[in-house]
């Protein structure tokens, strides 16, 4: 089951969670799962870990590492990135390295 | 106008957070509002009305206005009103001030007590950090 954390709710730690996680309050630490996505209200503090998808619409500090990163008009992003796949729109406000990790070795070599 | 009415909404909150099934967390939880705990939970949670599920499951001291327990809770809960469903299973004190209900079939092992808030020992506190604070500018 997915998780929901709302605006009113401030969770300091670490989370790993085996899903999806959406996020509009504040994290202080670092996350841990499937997909995170940070609402207009969430604000976090600490590193996020997807394996499949980053989608952040209010405000990161700390790094993302996900396949695929989408950073929507709202957003505010501090820290480094590492994704296969990027996207950006217009009006987000970033303070950023990215980097793009190379696709998986093996499909290549075929 | 649209937008006015989009704040309403903003500060009014419906619904309530959960903490899915998979879920693990570590740390602090603070919630003005509601949490329900399907997941795992280590350390402490404040929160107005709480809701660990039959797959939730936390250790550490709960302390709320109001606390439902349907899964594990292992640690001191204190709260104006507790309830334990037929499936919870309760290691640790119960202290509540105002309703306790229990379930057929629920699992506690530990002390449970009414208590009443010491409206005067919070007076006193605060007096005592008054009269610090008096000091300390004196």
């Amino acid at each position: 089951m997915p998780s929901v954390i709302l605006n009113d709710t401030i969770l300091k730690g670490t989370l790993s969670q085996k899903d999806s996680i959406t996020l509009d309050g504040t994290f202080i630490g670092n996350i841990t799962a499937e997909e995170i996505i940070v609402k207009d209200h969430g604000t976090i503090n600490g590193n996020l870990n997807a394996s499949v998808n980053i989608e952040v619409n209010g405000n990161v500090v700390g790094d993302l590492n996900s396949d695929k990163i989408h950073l929507t008009s709202f957003a505010k992003v501090r820290g480094k990135l590492s994704h296969k796949n990027l996207s950006v729109d217009e009006g987000a406000q970033l303070e950023i390295t990215a980097q793009t990790r190379k696709r998986i070795s093996n499909l290549n070599k075929e | 106008m649209f937008f006015s009415s989009n704040k309403k909404v903003d500060n009014r909150i419906d619904g309530f957070s959960h903490l899915g099934e998979g879920a693990s967390f570590e740390g602090e939880i603070h919630c003005k509002g509601e949490i329900e705990i399907a997941g795992k939970v280590k350390g402490n949670i404040s929160a107005k009305i709480l809701r660990i599920l039959e797959t939730g499951k936390v250790t550490g001291h709960v302390n709320a206005e109001r606390v439902e327990i349907l899964g594990c809770m292992l640690g001191n809960t204190s709260s104006l009103n507790i309830h334990v469903g037929e499936k919870g299973v309760v290691r640790g004190d119960l202290r509540f001030e105002e309703n306790l209900s229990v379930n057929e079939g629920a699992d506690i092992l530990g002390h449970v007590q009414k208590a009443k808030k010491d409206k005067n020992k919070k007076f006193d506190s605060d007096k005592i950090r008054y009269l610090e604070h008096n000091q300390r500018a004196s």
